[in-house]
């Protein structure tokens, strides 16, 4: 378990970095049926379309989008399980 | 080791050559039926041949290397399954990215083949449509951020799909007719049996009236596409003067069939070639060939449809058992322990 910054303990990272949409969103889906419910996943991704899909998806899909983060060259999500 | 690759060598020399059967069902004087039984490839289905073509043409340009290469498609069926058993053969890895609505039958098939299987749900994403076109989008984004591991056939575009039918299917049935050949009918999915064999059998004679079955809109009927409600593909769209006429049949007329064909022609017959066969049956041919020969491909067999069947109120599941059973032409297959 890895501490974020805001105090959220973040449960896996996911790095989608170099990988075109919509594997992001892809390996983003594999990677929260592995976790527990209330469990946090980080994901960073630099797909500029990363931004809207990964945000959409979530919140289709009854997940929670925590924070969602500009960095210099990449996004970062975090991402509460939610079913 | 050597005793391996000569079995898995005279698996892959067993694709294509497959039998010309007569429908008695249809067949009348001056008016012969007949069905190209595709099933009899070692993988099950008409797609061995585009598979096996493709990957051997990546060969050849140097594309594929083995034991270091992975091939990854998009498929919802056949060539999932033609690929899998194909690439393993030849010793690649393979990687098959299909709908998650796609049958569980084909998708155990293809695991049990040794392919690593990604789902893809519709959702994923927004810009492309639904089904398939989701797995192609997936398939496409994971092999251009790894082009040295990846390589994508892409059946739709691939001409080595024209060419396995150019060079192996139209060959086969023109020989097989004695070049007497009238009328040809199979149903379109990426275009490479309908324009590969035409090109072919159009060379011998120009005459050859070629015609394309598709399926009503909003169909059942797994491998073929109706060019109202699906884009066509790049490979069909090369070549699509070559067809001389189009017949639509709907999912009831496909499936009320399927018995009439086990009954008469003792076949359990796929969906899709329960539609070529009622094609065929429906279409008006010209007065003016006083004796025709009517080709159609039988693209697979009836194996992998029980659940469709049984849906659709064709079967009963013991009634499916039964015709599977009793079916002549279900040959043994390279993932089949038993025959059937």
């Amino acid at each position: 378990m890895v501490s974020d910054k805001l105090n959220i303990d973040v449960s896996e990272i996911l790095d989608a970095r170099g990988l075109y949409c919509p594997e992001p969103v892809f390996r983003t889906k594999i990677a929260l049926e592995k976790l527990q419910l209330g469990n946090v996943l980080k994901i960073l991704a630099d797909d500029p379309a990363a931004d809207d899909d990964i945000s959409r998806w979530v919140d289709r899909n009854g997940h929670i989008l925590l924070q969602k983060n500009q960095k210099n060259n990449y996004f970062e999500f975090l991402v509460q399980k939610g079913k | 080791m050597n005793k391996i690759i000569n079995q898995q060598n005279d698996l892959l020399n067993k694709i294509g050559n497959t039998p010309l059967i007569e429908l008695e069902s249809l067949s009348k004087p001056n008016e012969s039926y007949f069905a190209k039984l595709e099933n009899h490839n070692p993988y099950g289905s008409i797609k061995d041949r585009a598979a096996y073509w493709m990957i051997i043409e990546a060969e050849k340009n140097g594309i594929l290397k083995k034991n270091h290469s992975i091939i990854i498609e998009p498929t919802s069926g056949k060539t999932g399954i033609a690929l899998t058993g194909i690439a393993k053969s030849l010793g690649y890895g393979i990687e098959i990215v299909i709908p998650e609505k796609a049958s569980n039958e084909t998708k155990n098939i293809i695991k049990s083949l040794g392919a690593k299987i990604y789902e893809t749900t519709d959702d994923l994403c927004p810009k492309v449509g639904s089904g398939t076109d989701q797995s192609i989008a997936l398939a496409t984004s994971i092999a251009s951020s790894r082009p040295k591991i990846y390589y994508s056939p892409n059946q739709y575009s691939n001409e080595a799909n024209f060419f396995g039918h150019y060079n192996g299917t139209g060959p086969e049935i023109w020989k097989q007719t004695n070049g007497d050949i009238t009328h040809f009918f199979t149903g379109v999915g990426t275009g490479g049996t309908i324009t590969g064999v035409s090109t072919f059998i159009k060379e011998k004679n120009p005459k050859i009236k070629i015609i394309a079955v598709q399926p009503q809109i909003n169909h059942l009927i797994q491998g073929l596409r109706n060019f109202e409600e699906s884009a066509k593909p790049e490979l069909f769209i090369k070549r699509e003067k070559i067809v001389d006429d189009w017949i639509t049949i709907t999912n009831d007329e496909a499936f009320s069939v399927v018995k009439t064909i086990l009954n008469k022609d003792k076949m359990l017959v796929s969906p899709s070639s329960a539609t070529v066969y009622a094609a065929m049956q429906k279409y008006n041919f010209d007065s003016d060939i006083d004796t025709k020969c009517i080709v159609g491909i039988f693209a697979d067999d009836g194996r992998k449809f029980k659940s469709i069947y049984v849906n659709q109120n064709i079967f009963t599941q013991s009634e499916f058992d039964y015709a599977l059973k009793k079916s002549k032409y279900i040959p043994k297959l390279a993932y089949t322990k038993n025959d059937a």
